[in-house]
């Protein structure tokens, strides 16, 4: 470790969140390393950006936000090129992160009820591991997504040539998977920092406590730590 | 005549003064009294000040395959073989100015297509962001995108020269008498006449094309074969797309209330149930292995 300041301590989590995850250090526990961080921090930025500059496009209600970027006309190619950074960014979290998404026959049961039980706070399944059943449906369903406004994206930018019935397809499409990203997207923020404190460290610092790990991802939390003395 | 503005693009609460009594006017075309002469076509970029724009050879007299961001007003010499003959059915293809213009309901830049109360439908190319979703809206296939301007042109109706009391340039020119122009009311009149001359005359189908799919036109054309208007190349029962109907009317509204309940639900979610709080979460096991 270089350039180590004598008279500040160095941050031994930071140093090692560097390069590794899963990995406990003192009473932190890595969750997310350095590059799969940027790339949360790629997509979230360039999908704001987004997000931003095509409101104003959907809706007049919304042309306020025009004014951020210069006006509407600077939305749309702003707009456009960003939403090629979210997808490629998209992309790159999908391959980096995708390994841990396999969806347990256990966890299907996140499409109905259990999401209710999770947000009335009921205690997470025992064999909850690093991501539970939401996030990982949620990951899937946000991949399928970014593809959706890629393909439906690329027919709005460049109509010219395609069947009607195609690019009202794509309209719609576009819209659709925006607003199915947005109602998520809020409650993802929402547990994210607000709900559920302690979660946001791991997109900046890219740690979580051990308390945090055993309440939210129990079987990752024996898993990285060896301790079993909890199991319930 | 005014230019009250009766209906603009992307504005939440329309733009209607509603001060004045303004007639709604309109071009009428006679597609039986067409030679082809192309005087329209000279007129219109002249005019408008268009530059030339390259002819293309497609096989028959026509100037271009199609519209262009420069060329306005086209003569479509559409060909028919029928009865042992040829009839040449020449018809002069341009913006129709619908009374619900399709490009104006796709179109995202407030005040970047407006529609005037004498129903003039006008693109503001300060407002345009060339976006192309007017394409889409049009049943007529007209708005086209200049790549050199990144906006979007089309027939203006002569609008500078009708506020001002003039006929469009397109008229003026006609040597034939097969271009007229006036209020709507009354180039209908002229039309159901001249429908009745034709009938008289053995075409027992002939009709005013003022299609109500789209509320009529501002354009109102005399077809000779009037159950074949596919012939002279135009749509048989033009409407705004559907989808562009449930992309604005259901899908945008349908979309705020979900976002909007989306933040209510997570702010009642958070007064109901507050953080989910993690116990002991200072505690500490030496035991456990370090990295």
């Amino acid at each position: 470790m270089s350039a180590v300041n004598p008279n500040r301590p160095m941050d031994t989590a930071i140093a090692v969140a560097r390069t590794r995850e899963d990995v406990v250090v003192g009473n932190e526990i890595v969750r997310h390393r350095l590059f799969s961080r940027y790339m949360h921090w790629a997509v979230a930025v360039t999908f704001v950006v987004c997000l931003l500059t095509g409101m104003p496009i959907w809706t007049p209600v919304f042309g306020w936000m025009a004014t951020l970027f210069g006006g509407l006309s600077v939305c749309r190619v702003v707009h456009s090129w960003v939403g090629v950074a979210f997808f490629l960014a998209s992309a790159a979290q999908f391959v980096e992160w995708m390994h841990d998404m396999h969806v347990e026959a256990w966890e299907k049961d996140w499409l109905g009820p259990r999401v209710f039980r999770y947000l009335r706070y009921e205690k997470d399944d025992p064999r909850t591991g690093k991501y539970n059943g939401g996030q990982k449906l949620y990951f899937w369903a946000v991949s399928l997504g970014a593809v959706g406004l890629m393909l439906s994206g690329l027919l709005m930018w460049f109509p010219t040539g395609f069947p009607s019935f195609l690019r009202q397809a794509a309209y719609l499409i576009h819209d659709f998977t925006f607003i199915c990203f947005v109602v998520s997207l809020v409650f993802h923020v929402y547990l994210g920092t607000a709900a559920e404190p302690g979660t946001f460290g791991s997109m900046t610092r890219g740690t979580v406590t051990r308390a945090w790990a055993r309440l939210h991802h129990p079987r990752w939390y024996r898993d990285v730590t060896g301790d079993d003395s909890r199991r319930p | 005549m005014s230019l009250d503005i009766r209906r603009s693009s992307a504005s939440v609460w329309g733009s209607h003064s509603g001060m004045r009594s303004v007639p709604t006017v309109s071009k009428y075309i006679d597609t039986t009294t067409c030679i082809g002469c192309k005087a329209c076509e000279v007129a219109c970029q002249e005019w408008n000040d268009l530059k030339p724009v390259a002819t293309e050879q497609t096989g028959t007299y026509q100037t271009l395959p199609t519209l262009d961001a420069g060329y306005w007003n086209l003569i479509r010499f559409n060909e028919r073989d029928f009865d042992g003959g040829l009839a040449w059915l020449m018809r002069k293809d341009q913006c129709m100015h619908c009374d619900e213009p399709g490009c104006l309901a796709a179109c995202p830049a407030p005040g970047a297509i407006v529609q005037y109360e004498n129903g003039i439908v006008d693109v503001n190319p300060d407002q345009c962001i060339g976006c192309k979703y007017c394409e889409t809206g049009c049943p007529f296939d007209v708005p086209r995108f200049s790549a050199t301007t990144g906006k979007m042109a089309k027939c203006t109706l002569c609008v500078d020269r009708v506020s001002v009391g003039l006929e469009p340039a397109c008229v003026k020119s006609c040597p034939t008498g097969c271009l007229h122009f006036g209020t709507k009311d009354d180039m209908v009149a002229l039309g159901n006449i001249r429908v009745g001359q034709l009938k008289a005359n053995g075409f027992a189908q002939a009709t005013l094309y003022d299609p109500q799919g789209v509320h009529g036109t501002s354009v109102v054309t005399i077809l000779a074969h009037g159950d074949h208007p596919e012939w002279y190349g135009l749509p048989a029962d033009p409407h705004v797309p559907w989808g562009v109907k449930l992309w604005k009317k259901v899908l945008r509204p349908i979309g705020g209330l979900a976002i909007l309940g989306a933040v209510l639900g997570a702010f009642a979610h958070y007064t109901r149930f507050g953080p989910k709080k993690v116990e002991g979460a200072d505690e500490q096991d030496a035991n456990l292995p370090r990295a």
